[in-house]
């Protein structure tokens, strides 16, 4: 049984077509990244999985079930947690508060009371190292912070499944790297699986991932695993806009 | 809690006055409900508000900021017209009762709830609706608001069903709006007029007192309400008939430059301390 799987989903937006005719399959415990360049249709994908936008055409699947229509809000408890690609951050809540948010409307969500679910939110809040701005309201932190605490708010969902939109844009090459460990370590101790959007930071990718799909204007370009895809010359073409000898 | 400004809540309050009014005046004949007849009179009240914020949630809950609030005003007008123009409940001509309050309890026991239970009751009111607002504040309910207010649709990829939840607050409010009017306005005057209870100047009056203090607070609209009383009883003795005009330029003065209210102001102050638990 495949944990999420998209046939042929296809989005629209009036003339543009955001998503085009994209299937893509992900199993228990898997780690992919989605590459792409900027307005390749990679958040627009997430957003249909994550039920912010009904795809025209299409079927989502998870766990074999339809959620294809199913309402955001349903989804969360399922086993789907995500992060932004720009923060969303409950900003005069503090981080506590925001993380516990998560706990209590996740998969746990119906069994664990406002208590347990602050007390998951300290363990994760450790688990990405915010523990000093535990009580800072959460508009305060700075943009890596914030994004750590996206992590970590996802994280106290207890997915099965973790969307993260562009968790590395702005780190520098050492936050990457760490991240990147923190990442594998999760995906081991969390037992989830995890699909992470990358735009160009082809370090992280080649890091991370045991597989990548490419996305080019919307569709589907290469999915392969991690080293083929990434010395494919079509991907190294639409990534620095010429091959070789050119 | 919620974010939302509903410009229609004294039409909440002016749908529980007439419960409160129809309840005496229409089971007056019942002999023996005693102070039952005030009690039913209030669930009454309760339960109109709640049919109207159904009502009215349904379709204004689906806008959002201030969309909402200008949905909202119309309520309030459309409802005032409704009754007069529909000549619901008596129409414009309103309910007088205060003869079917001697009937019902005795000159002596009516006049005793009108001048002094009336107050009671508001009393007992405002402490209920502090205690489950309080409640609402440390339960899920209360996160689940919070997460609304500042982002609906991460809230929704969070898992929150942010429709009911707003329902849940608006109805609270309602109900609480509803009692407020059967007991400060239906028990004390006994009488209801349509243009009276229906006054737009209420709710107008009512967000400025939770602007000053801090919305979505529980001692925001007391402080709020104290600065706003006091401000209001001394510029009427010292520019009569100009407070209007010099509360407008305040109110704007805050929504810039203090938008969380005195309470936000100091919750922001004091977070992280031990003195947190008590600001709320």
């Amino acid at each position: 049984m495949s944990l999420l799987r998209l046939e042929n989903i296809t989005k629209r937006f009036g003339g543009l077509v955001a998503v085009d005719d994209v299937s893509l399959e992900i199993q228990e415990g898997e780690l992919i990244a989605i590459v792409g360049p900027n307005g390749a249709g990679k958040t627009t994908l997430f957003n249909i999985i994550s039920g912010v936008f009904l795809p025209e055409e299409g079927r989502v699947f998870f766990q074999d079930k339809d959620i294809t229509e199913l309402p955001a809000y349903k989804r969360a408890p399922l086993g789907l947690g995500r992060t932004f690609q720009i923060p969303r951050p409950f900003s005069s809540a503090s981080v506590r508060e925001n993380v516990a948010i998560g706990a209590m409307f996740g998969t746990l969500a119906g069994k664990v009371t406002v208590d347990e679910s602050l007390e998951i939110a300290d363990h994760y809040i450790d688990l990405v190292g915010l523990q000093d701005h535990r009580n800072k309201a959460a508009g305060t932190l700075t943009p890596v912070e914030k994004k750590l605490m996206e992590i970590a708010r996802a994280l106290a969902m207890k997915p099965k499944l973790l969307l993260m939109d562009e968790a590395m844009a702005g780190m520098n090459p050492k936050d990457i790297d760490e991240m990147v460990q923190f990442l594998l370590r999760l995906k081991e101790e969390e037992k989830m699986s995890i699909i992470a959007m990358v735009e160009h930071i082809m370090r992280a990718v080649a890091g991370l991932a045991e597989r990548v799909m490419v996305m080019h204007q919307g569709a589907k370009f290469v999915d392969a695993p991690t080293k083929e895809a990434l010395s494919d010359p079509k991907v190294v073409e639409v990534y620095l806009g010429h091959s070789k000898g050119e | 809690m919620t974010g939302y400004v509903d410009f229609g809540y004294v039409a909440f309050m002016g749908v529980g006055t007439y419960g409160m009014a129809l309840g005496i005046t229409r089971l007056v004949h019942f002999k023996g409900l005693g102070i039952g007849l005030i009690i039913i009179g209030l669930c009454l009240a309760m339960v109109m508000s709640t049919l109207l914020a159904l009502a009215v949630g349904a379709v204004a809950l689906r806008l959002r900021g201030a969309y909402f609030a200008i949905a909202t005003i119309g309520v309030n007008e459309g409802f005032r017209y409704l009754i007069e123009g529909a000549k619901i409940w008596n129409g414009s001509e309103g309910i007088i009762f205060m003869g079917q309050m001697n009937e019902a309890f005795g000159d002596e026991v009516a006049s005793a709830l009108s001048t002094f239970w009336a107050d009671v009751l508001v009393v007992i009111i405002a402490a209920l609706a502090a205690f489950v607002t309080l409640h609402y504040m440390r339960s899920k309910i209360g996160y689940a608001l919070t997460a609304l207010r500042e982002d609906e649709d991460a809230a929704k990829v969070m898992g929150i069903n942010v429709t009911k939840f707003k329902i849940i607050a608006f109805i609270t409010s309602a109900i609480f709006a509803g009692l407020l009017g059967a007991a400060a306005w239906a028990i004390k005057t006994p009488y209801v007029f349509p243009p009276e209870v229906f006054e737009i100047h209420y709710t107008v009056e009512a967000i400025i007192i939770v602007l000053l203090g801090g919305a979505g607070t529980l001692l925001g609209p007391v402080v709020g309400g104290l600065i706003y009383g006091i401000s209001k009883y001394f510029l009427a003795i010292i520019l009569p008939g100009f407070q209007l005009l010099i509360f407008a330029p305040i109110i704007i003065i805050i929504i810039v430059l203090f938008p969380e209210g005195t309470i936000g102001m100091l919750k922001n102050r004091v977070r992280g301390t031990a003195l947190e638990r008590y600001i709320v």
